[in-house]
């Protein structure tokens, strides 16, 4: 197996297996060998589906052989989150409570993936509970903290923590991941990684373990927005088991636009690292190229407490039995262990208002993104931060993030790429967030912004493919 | 010289809920950490109550009856 196959986008993984050039059992087998090697390095990995991935990968063999090719997931390994279920390996959510939890079926998104043709190789590690119960540092999993494949002393952001870190070094050509608030874009953007937010519905919930049910999204995280597109379109889609899931069809469009029309909200780089500023800003100078940006006034809202209102209130109902039994008492975190106790003393009336005032959000930024593309934006306010300490986060209310309380409290996509490094040498990202439905604007967007940069070409140096196989 | 907070009936009352539900699992520092948290929450709550929504302002969520039919 030539080592490089390992950072190769899915767009061109998929000819190299429908030629029968490369065989999805030997892909397979390549890729099973990296996370049993790296995995533990990165704390990225809680079960190698090896017997499971490997009949999966004959399968695709067979079918390709015989000319059954299904499209351009077939045959590729990929990784997903441990909150969605799977037959045969455990479901941890990331917390020891859970470690040995089972389910007898598997998640809507790991069936399609199956019909798809795509071979399920690993179960990725996460921030316990998706972080619900208000983790303030990185070792708050079962499994570790995860570590960043740029820097072995900085964290990969949560809580798709392992979805972050496999693909990153190339343990994975793709993984799936959750985001509540953040925990797409998060690692994907502290580890130089396309991840997809789709709008809430387009993708059903069915199978993934519940922490907010109006806020919840599942996406993929990979070397570019193309293959997040090519993701998407096997994944998403109506489902009878999740009255959430929109009937919506979608089909993922590569058609590229010539020209763009972005805002960006006044201040919205206000509390952000000094290279991401410069790095957004040098952004802004390769966008201008195909689009016109313009600054934007957002009305006042309360963003933030919206969206972390109706955050706390609906991890702590769906968590009700774990945190009234004292079981919280065996999560990782020391801090997840209590702080979720305080949320007894939100009234309903306070939550009942976020909710309303998410319609006015809603609305209000529909207005805005309607004469937009897209809202740029950095992906996250720093580098990824340091293992073993504290970090700022909005939902924690310690920073300030209205593209993330906004695009998540009204369900809308986002899509985040590389566009740089900090201070450190670690990657800094730029989000595209668009109107709902709207995942071929802002995945075009951000392919356009690809197609003249090549920060997605960059590879961690431990777990460049020539040193590593 | 340091002052002291400002007293906060309604801070106080939400925090002894917390207290009054938990307080024999918690220990002294973990109680002062969860009066600040409620504080924290309390602060959320006022930046929400201070926006004014019209009788027709209703949450955006979709409810259906439910009948089982085959």
């Amino acid at each position: 197996m030539k080592a490089d196959v390992v950072f190769k986008p899915l767009r061109e993984l998929g000819p190299l297996l429908e030629s029968r050039k490369l065989s999805p059992v030997e892909l397979t087998e390549h890729f099973l060998e990296r996370l049993e090697r790296f995995g533990p390095r990165y704390n990225a990995v809680v079960t190698v589906m090896r017997e499971h991935a490997l009949l999966q990968a004959r399968r695709a063999e067979g079918d390709i052989a015989t000319g059954r090719y299904r499209g351009p997931l077939h045959g590729i390994p990929y990784g997903a989150k441990d909150l969605l279920a799977t037959a045969g390996a455990p479901t941890t959510w990331g917390a020891a409570p859970y470690r040995t939890q089972r389910f007898d079926f598997d998640a809507t998104v790991v069936r399609r993936l199956e019909e798809a043709g795509a071979v399920l190789v690993a179960k990725l590690s996460m921030i316990e509970l998706a972080g619900g119960m208000g983790y303030r540092q990185p070792t708050a999993s079962f499994t570790g903290p995860c570590i960043n494949p740029w820097d072995a002393n900085a964290w990969t952001g949560g809580s798709s923590s392992g979805s972050g870190a496999a693909v990153s070094s190339g343990l994975v050509p793709f993984a799936i991941g959750s985001e509540t608030w953040g925990s797409i874009l998060s690692p994907a953007g502290y580890c130089g990684l396309a991840g997809l937010r789709p709008t809430y519905g387009r993708v059903s919930r069915y199978g993934a373990m519940a922490l907010c049910w109006s806020l919840d999204k599942l996406g993929p995280l990979a070397q570019t927005a193309d293959d997040c597109g090519l993701v998407l379109d096997a994944i998403a889609g109506p489902d009878p088991m999740d009255p959430t899931a929109s009937p919506r069809p979608y089909r993922y469009e590569t058609l590229d636009r010539k020209s763009f029309r972005f805002g960006r909200i006044r201040g919205v780089t206000d509390g952000c690292e000094e290279a991401v500023v410069e790095n957004f800003t040098r952004s802004l100078g390769v966008l201008g190229k195909f689009a016109t940006i313009e600054e934007v006034a957002l009305p006042d809202l309360p963003y933030e407490q919206i969206t972390r209102t109706i955050l706390q209130v609906e991890a702590s109902s769906a968590f009700e039995d774990l945190i009234g039994s004292g079981g919280i008492a065996g999560l990782t975190a020391p801090e997840d262990r209590y702080t979720p106790y305080a949320r007894d003393a939100i009234l309903a009336k306070d939550y009942l208002k976020a909710v309303r005032l998410r319609a006015v959000m809603a609305r209000e930024i529909d207005r805005v993104l309607e004469r937009y593309d897209a809202l740029v934006a950095p992906g996250r306010i720093n580098e990824a931060p340091v293992l073993g300490q504290e970090f700022r986060s909005a939902i924690g209310a310690t920073a300030k993030d209205a593209m993330g309380a906004i695009g998540n409290g009204a369900g809308l996509p986002a899509v985040c790429v590389p566009n740089g490094f900090g201070v450190r040498g670690l990657p800094t990202s730029i989000q595209f967030m668009g109107r709902a439905w709207e995942e071929n604007t802002v995945l075009a967007a951000a392919r356009a912004y690809q197609s003249l940069t090549d920060w997605h070409t960059r590879h961690p140096r431990l777990a460049r493919a020539g040193e590593a196989c | 010289m340091i002052q002291a907070a400002k007293p906060d009936p309604e801070a106080d009352a939400l925090f002894e809920i917390v207290r009054a539900r938990y307080g024999d699992r918690l220990t002294p520092a973990q109680l002062d950490e969860l009066r600040k948290i409620v504080a924290g929450q309390l602060e959320a709550a006022r930046a929400l109550r201070a926006v004014a929504l019209a009788n027709a302002d209703e949450p955006m969520q979709p409810f259906a009856p439910y009948r089982n039919e085959p």
